[in-house]
């Protein structure tokens, strides 16, 4: 079988200097920047006032008690029980209870909520803003050149990751092109900035994106649109299905089981 | 253990905060600027009250201005520390009600600011008005019912004041928030207890509490086996429930907890007395692994094992 003859490709060692190295420490920069940025743009958390401290609490509590109620003697839980599912039920928690049963607000008139998402906004402009500057960049001066091979083999489908921008059909998958080369640095800087800004850096997108998706539950609880005096009804309805069982219950009997002096 | 800078446990004793003050030169000496790190700020604040304890107003003042410097001086938890600071530097109680009033002056603004809010009611609890504390602390827990700490605090006021059952309730609180804390369980039990044996109680709830002491303990014993409170709660409650066999009235059955058989009682007895000894027998003789006891616990242990023996 004849051997595939190994492709070489001239380049010059100038593209090192004047392509490898820009874009990476561009990239460095950029992040850096944005990291800074993003923390002058951070808006102080909102001072919550106390009605509203009151309601998100109660509700806490409801499902505390919910969640720990075999903690409790039968009758400290069916006490509480009683209390909250009447007090959940007639909105005695809610911040304005007179907007009781209204639905849910519309999440756009509120300025509180307002907030919350002007600061999403600028979360995303300052992801978006930097990349696309960048790539276009980068697309203007560099597209189109082959600025390294890698020091290992790859297959084929590697091909359109490493090599966008040349469109050479043959070109063996291991030489890269100057966008290729800014992906991987997308995706590959990371321990870089855990590095140079430590671990809880806002450069990093994909820590970005894993918070977006994990504060979505929080936030949804507590969040615009979501209305209180549903939710306390939910949890007054959970409250009142619960069967009591205490974890009190023959609990000499395991002791004596469990314990040998 | 040697007490660090970064922790601050809730029963420092004595020598290990005077220990930690003593660090205080050491501590100032560095500029705080130099090099940002977490641990700092925590230093400074354990230090700031390991001073104020043994009475180093001073360095405490030090502390103080750096973290001020840092923080700002309208952080909530830097504001309850300055309280903090000139509740300790007041003379005599004119100046307090002075702080109490600043404290007023700053809630009125903010009514949502929680470390001013319990720096007032500690406040008012040590110039001796309990139950202005025990007010605010109610309204306290009612914007903010999941409040471990304060809920603690408000049972142990009710306890100071003789109202066992709020203490209880207010205990299980605390349970619903933490619920294996073994500590809680144990101190539910002992409330319980005192409930129980306290006199001027109607002699029908008695039984219950003692039952539901003897599981509170039970439990604490099943979370933490090693736990010496525990072990000392249910000795005596399986004692004095042993002593009392013969009166105890039939017990019905809506929704309580019901004692025991007298031979598990008696077997659960067993049990406690012979951890009891074993804990005591190996910190009296500062066995390794077995260090950890309060001396004073020990002691008690001791004599709860020794009046027993005379007993019988």
């Amino acid at each position: 079988m004849a051997q595939v003859p190994v492709q070489t490709i001239h380049r010059d060692p100038q593209l090192f200097c004047w392509i490898l190295f820009p874009i990476t420490i561009v990239m460095i920069l950029t992040g850096v920047l944005r990291h800074y940025a993003s923390v002058l743009m951070q808006s102080a958390p909102k001072k919550l006032d106390q009605k509203t401290i009151r309601e998100q609490r109660s509700l806490l509590h409801g499902i505390n008690v919910r969640g720990n109620f075999h903690a409790l003697s039968k009758k400290s839980f069916a006490t509480r029980r009683d209390a909250l599912v009447t007090a959940f039920e007639s909105g005695a928690y809610l911040k304005d209870p007179e907007r009781a049963g209204q639905g849910q607000p519309n999440p756009l008139s509120d300025p509180s909520s307002m907030e919350g998402m002007m600061g999403m906004m600028k979360n995303q402009m300052a992801m978006i803003i930097p990349n696309t500057l960048i790539m276009s960049w980068i697309n203007a001066f560099f597209s189109g050149y082959v600025i390294m091979k890698l020091p290992f083999p790859l297959t084929i489908k590697f091909k359109s990751m490493l090599q966008a921008g040349v469109m050479t059909k043959d070109m063996d998958p291991r030489w890269m092109s100057s966008i290729s080369w800014y992906f991987l640095c997308i995706f590959g800087l990371q321990s870089v900035f855990n590095f140079l800004l430590g671990s809880d850096n806002a450069a990093s997108q994909m820590a970005q994106q894993m918070g977006g998706m994990g504060a979505a539950p929080g936030a949804q609880m507590f969040g615009p649109g979501v209305d209180p005096d549903k939710q306390f009804k939910a949890e007054a309805e959970n409250l009142a299905v619960i069967e009591h069982y205490s974890v009190l219950d023959d609990v000499e009997a395991r002791l004596l089981a469990g314990i040998a002096v | 253990m040697a007490p660090s800078l970064l922790y601050n446990p809730t029963k420092l004793p004595p020598s290990a905060a005077l220990q930690l003050a003593q660090q205080a030169p050491r501590v100032l000496q560095g500029s705080p600027s130099s090099s940002e790190t977490v641990d700092q700020w925590a230093t400074y604040e354990n230090l700031l009250l390991a001073c104020l304890r043994t009475g180093d107003d001073e360095a405490a003042a030090k502390c103080m201005d750096r973290l001020e410097a840092r923080f700002g001086a309208d952080n909530e938890r830097v504001m309850a520390l300055r309280g903090l600071l000139s509740e300790a530097q007041a003379q005599g109680n004119r100046e307090l009600e002075a702080v109490l009033k600043q404290y007023d002056a700053i809630l009125e603004g903010n009514s949502t600011n929680i470390p001013i809010t319990k720096r007032r009611i500690a406040l008012l609890r040590s110039m001796g008005r309990v139950s202005d504390a025990a007010s605010a602390l109610v309204q306290l827990l009612d914007f903010s019912p999941t409040d471990a700490e304060a809920w603690s605090e408000l049972s142990d006021l009710y306890f100071t004041q003789g109202l066992y059952s709020q203490a209880i309730y207010a205990l299980e609180e605390v349970l619903l928030l933490s619920p294996n804390a073994w500590n809680i369980h144990a101190r539910l039990g002992e409330l319980q207890y005192m409930a129980a044996t306290t006199s001027g109680n109607g002699g029908g709830s008695q039984p219950r509490y003692l039952a539901e002491a003897l599981k509170r303990f039970a439990r604490s014993i099943e979370l933490c086996d090693d736990y010496l409170r525990g072990y000392y709660g249910l000795k005596l409650v399986t004692t004095s429930l042993l002593k009392e066999q013969a009166k105890q009235a039939k017990q019905t059955d809506d929704g309580e907890f019901t004692l025991p058989d007298s031979k598990t009682i008696e077997r659960l007895d067993e049990l406690a007395t012979a951890k009891l000894s074993e804990i005591v027998r190996h910190s009296t003789l500062k066995d390794r692994g077995w260090r950890g006891y309060d001396e004073r616990e020990v002691a008690a242990a001791r004599e709860l094992l020794s009046q027993n023996g005379i007993e019988r």
